[in-house]
């Protein structure tokens, strides 16, 4: 087909590349960070060790603020999974007008700004004694995870055709056992990178986490965001590499899930 | 009156790695003519429009429109109109926009366009449907804007790739009239690429039948009908009993050939490069199938209702078996016992494939 | 009713239950706040408005979010252009840039700038090396910072919008555009930039939306010199304990929030088509 002219080529890939390394690269500075062996942050280190590793271990608040990160985590996954299956199955069925509105209800969450519901989920959250509990937080995290459940298994909804379902029935299958044979089956990847996107969602989140923790109850971002502003020393850059690990490792295991359910359907 | 340019193909060619989508051509589209490509997919035609439209660089060849050699030329330099498959209507631009689009960036004044723009809606009988959109026109309609949008430029060449192949079979009809009564009043040198080839017999002077990137023949709607030179173009165009047979010599232009099936022999016209002792095919058209008094002896085993013509088809006492066609006549029946001949000045030999 | 009905009641239910109880009635319960101040029913919002410093607090966040829209687009043309034209190893290598840095944590990657603009940190370094300045500039806690970090974490959501629209073209357009006689620039102006318009609308107002309530970046970057209308409802709340005037702040945000998406609605990314069977 007609020919990109080779000054355009260039222009676009050479910005383009710069773009992308604009996009990429910073956020790997604070693994050089980490490992420095001075109590102050420098880029480059002037010396390289382990010991904020060490002290990051060491100390039991660091401890502390990463179990509590996957406590709540696995409460907010766990909600945002249920009822965000139920949901998208439920609006898969029903129809119009009742669609839409629910659509967006389930969606506004990823729409209101994040500090608004901060605000006002810690102010019902003190009301109510929720506030600076786990589980306070993991509900609150599990409201921002929702959507993104409802949308994946939405979209993996839509592969399930009426006439398997139809056929099921035909051949004798009650509701339950055609949820169970036909369509979980073929909505479990949905599920899975629901699930995925909600824990690293809970697990990264920090405005909501930072009014409803309180000081028991501490996650790594939380934590995080108050080194930053009180200390600012390497022990801050290993506790960041760690969040990038875990998203990598997550990011690779939705990446491999996808492709290889992808495969199965193929 | 020609409004159009001679455009040559020079041994133009294109290969995309090991493949040859197109081996080296030669033809020349003349001035005012209008000419069509015609094969099944896959056979190059498209190659070869696309060549001549500038969208493809050949591997090999030139080509040229009028004294010019347009081969290094992008398409924007050729002065050509393309009418794409599906169209390709801008979709953000009304009727007239698309129209005009062709203008506009030739930088042609404001009166200039609107005149020509209206000449060009009303050439293909759109004067009304200027300032609609154009996901509110029928499928029909969108083909007329798309030629329309070519021709307002007064293309040296209008090129046209399977234009009518998103339309259905009665809108067909329609259009290929319309085109040839467009093409009759301005004679626009033209190639046309379709795979059907009642559409390529009504619409063409010359047609080029294509097979595997290489033109197998060349030659008017009754040239390629009644004297086909292969197997494949006699199967192509229009529909035919291939017979194996025998050349047994030649005679001043006339081959007389060795029916196997038959048992019998024929005298046909003489086929080029066909020499005494080749195999060969006999080719009779259905239509010239007699059911007779008499002749061979075969027996009906199908028989088809077309309406106007019924089809029949006879197998023989040896074995082969022939397709016919008559005038619709009650009389024939499967199973019935009946004796054939055949017109024989009409059949042909063509080489074995 | 029907069974059916009744199944998908019962479907909807939980989720439904749980926004009501979880994220409506909170919404609602503090914007009740913001109209029962002791001093009048309104009074909270004639104290935001009237007051010069917090006017100035709701312009700076309007600039700035515009100031990120305008940039994120632009950097995001040419990223997009190239997917469209990639193939193979490439092209995954240059998606997996855009959609990385979606996984890492806003707060990991707002440190990293932090680290990287220091006064005495790498990037002035090389400015200074280079020779573009003699003494180190301040991109840390002003709206430089504030933009050049809010640039990279919303880079993505301007890309990917934008390449779907670049994606949706028909390539027939160009060439048959390239036929009529239009050159490069022509063929860029005329179509292929109005049919990426949707996509470069729909991105940059999803970044603007995004930015207006951005928290963590401008909070870490920007710090006391720059600060956004979601720092101030914060600040309302930690430093005096002011509801009222949080709830009006988050209010306020809120509607414009809304306003803006019932306005650019149709170029939005997200729910298009995710449930039109």
């Amino acid at each position: 087909m007609s020919k990109t002219p080779l000054w355009l080529k260039i222009l676009a890939q050479g910005s383009a590349g710069l773009v992308l390394a604009f996009l990429c690269l910073p956020i790997l500075a604070v693994i050089p960070a980490s490992f420095n062996k001075a109590s102050f942050i420098a880029l480059p280190p002037l010396a390289y060790s382990s010991r904020w590793y060490e002290a990051f271990i060491a100390d039991a608040e660091w401890r502390n603020a990463l179990l509590a990160s996957l406590h709540v985590a696995v409460i907010a996954t766990l909600v945002a999974v249920v009822f965000g299956t139920a949901a998208a199955m439920g609006l898969h069925r029903a129809d119009g007008r009742w669609r839409s509105l629910l659509t967006g209800l389930f969606l506004a969450p990823m729409i209101v700004p994040v500090i608004v519901t901060a605000v006002a989920v810690y102010r019902s959250a003190l009301d109510v004694g929720l506030s600076g509990t786990p589980v306070g937080l993991g509900l609150a995290h599990a409201l921002l995870a929702l959507p993104f459940v409802v949308i994946n298994v939405g979209i993996a909804l839509r592969g399930v055709e009426e006439n398997w379902l139809r056929a099921a029935a035909g051949l004798g299958a009650g509701p339950w056992t055609i949820f169970r044979t036909v369509t979980l089956p073929n909505i479990t990847p949905g599920i899975v990178a629901g699930a995925i996107f909600s824990f690293i969602t809970s697990f990264d989140e920090v405005v909501v986490a930072v009014f409803l923790a309180g000081y028991a109850n501490k996650t790594l971002p939380v934590k995080i965001w108050e080194s930053i502003r009180l200390e600012f020393t390497p022990v801050v850059a290993v506790a960041a590499t760690l969040m990038i690990i875990l998203a990598v490792v997550l990011f690779a295991l939705a990446q491999f899930l996808t492709k290889s359910a992808g495969r199965r359907t193929a | 009156m020609n409004r159009g340019l001679p455009l040559r193909f020079a041994a133009a060619a294109k290969s995309y790695g090991e493949v040859q989508a197109l081996k080296p051509t030669d033809l020349e589209v003349r001035d005012g003519e209008f000419l069509t490509l015609l094969g099944p997919s896959g056979s190059g035609k498209t190659t070869l429009l696309n060549l001549a439209a500038g969208y493809l660089e050949p591997s090999g060849g030139r080509i040229f429109i009028g004294e010019r050699d347009v081969t290094d030329l992008p398409a924007r330099r050729r002065n050509i109109g393309m009418v794409f498959q599906n169209y390709a209507l801008f979709p953000h631009m009304t009727v007239a926009g698309n129209v005009a689009y062709g203008l506009t960036v030739r930088r042609r004044p404001r009166d200039e366009i609107a005149r020509r723009v209206a000449a060009a809606l009303a050439m293909v009988r759109l004067e009304e449907y200027g300032s609609r959109r154009i996901q509110e026109l029928s499928g029909g309609q969108q083909q007329r804007v798309a030629l329309a949008r070519a021709i307002v430029i007064e293309p040296d060449v209008l090129l046209m790739d399977e234009p009518l192949g998103a339309l259905d079979k009665q809108l067909r009809r329609q259009v290929q009239l319309e085109l040839r009564r467009l093409h009759e009043e301005h004679r626009r040198t033209t190639i046309y690429v379709t795979h059907d080839q009642e559409e390529a017999l009504v619409l063409s002077d010359r047609v080029a039948v294509m097979r595997d990137g290489r033109i197998e023949q060349l030659g008017s709607a009754s040239d390629l009908y009644d004297k086909p030179v292969n197997a494949f173009v006699a199967g192509f165009i229009g529909e035919s009993n291939l017979l194996p047979a025998k050349v047994t010599s030649l005679e001043g232009g006339e081959a007389n050939v060795a029916i196997g099936a038959f048992a019998q022999n024929a005298t046909v016209p003489a086929a080029d490069g066909l020499n005494p002792g080749d195999d060969a095919l006999l080719l009779i058209r259905p239509e010239h199938v007699r059911i007779d008094r008499e002749g061979l002896a075969a027996e009906i085993t199908e028989v088809v209702y077309l309406g106007e013509l019924t089809a029949f088809h006879l197998r023989l006492a040896g074995g082969a078996t022939l397709w016919g066609r008559q005038i619709t006549n009650q009389a024939l029946q499967r199973g019935m016992p009946v004796k054939v001949s055949w017109e024989r000045a009409a059949a042909r030999i063509v080489p074995k494939d | 009713m029907k069974r059916r009905h009744i199944e998908t009641l019962l479907l909807l239910a939980p989720a439904v239950i749980f926004l009501g109880l979880a994220f409506v009635a909170p919404l609602a319960r503090l914007f009740s706040l913001a109209f029962t101040d002791e001093a009048g029913m309104f009074s909270t919002f004639s104290t935001l408005i009237d007051s010069e410093v917090y006017r100035r607090v709701m312009v700076n966040t309007f600039l700035v979010a515009f100031a990120v829209a305008l940039i994120t687009v632009l950097l995001a043309w040419p990223v997009a252009y190239i997917l469209t034209r990639l193939k193979g190893f490439w092209f995954a290598f240059a998606l997996y840039g855009v959609l990385f840095p979606f996984w890492i944590s806003v707060l990991v990657r707002t440190f990293s700038w932090m680290i990287l603009l220091e006064r005495n940190g790498p990037l002035n370094r090389f400015l200074i090396n280079i020779g573009i300045t003699d003494k180190p500039l301040s991109l840390l806690f002003n709206d430089t910072g504030v933009m050049i970090g809010m640039v990279h974490v919303l880079l993505p959501y301007a890309i990917l919008p934008l390449y779907g629209a670049m994606l949706r073209i028909d390539q027939r357009l160009l060439l048959a555009s390239d036929g009529l006689g239009a050159g490069l620039f022509d063929t860029f102006r005329r179509i292929y930039f109005p049919l990426c318009l949707p996509g470069l609308v729909g991105g940059a107002t999803f970044v603007f939306l995004l930015s207006l309530g951005f928290f963590i970046t401008p909070a870490l970057l920007g710090g006391s010199n720059a600060i956004t209308l979601s720092m101030l409802i914060a600040s309302f709340i930690n430093d005096r304990l002011a509801w009222s005037l949080a709830a009006a702040g988050s209010l306020i945000l809120l509607v414009i929030v809304l306003a803006l998406l019932a306005v650019t609605a149709r170029f939005l990314p997200f729910g298009k088509g995710v449930y039109a069977r």
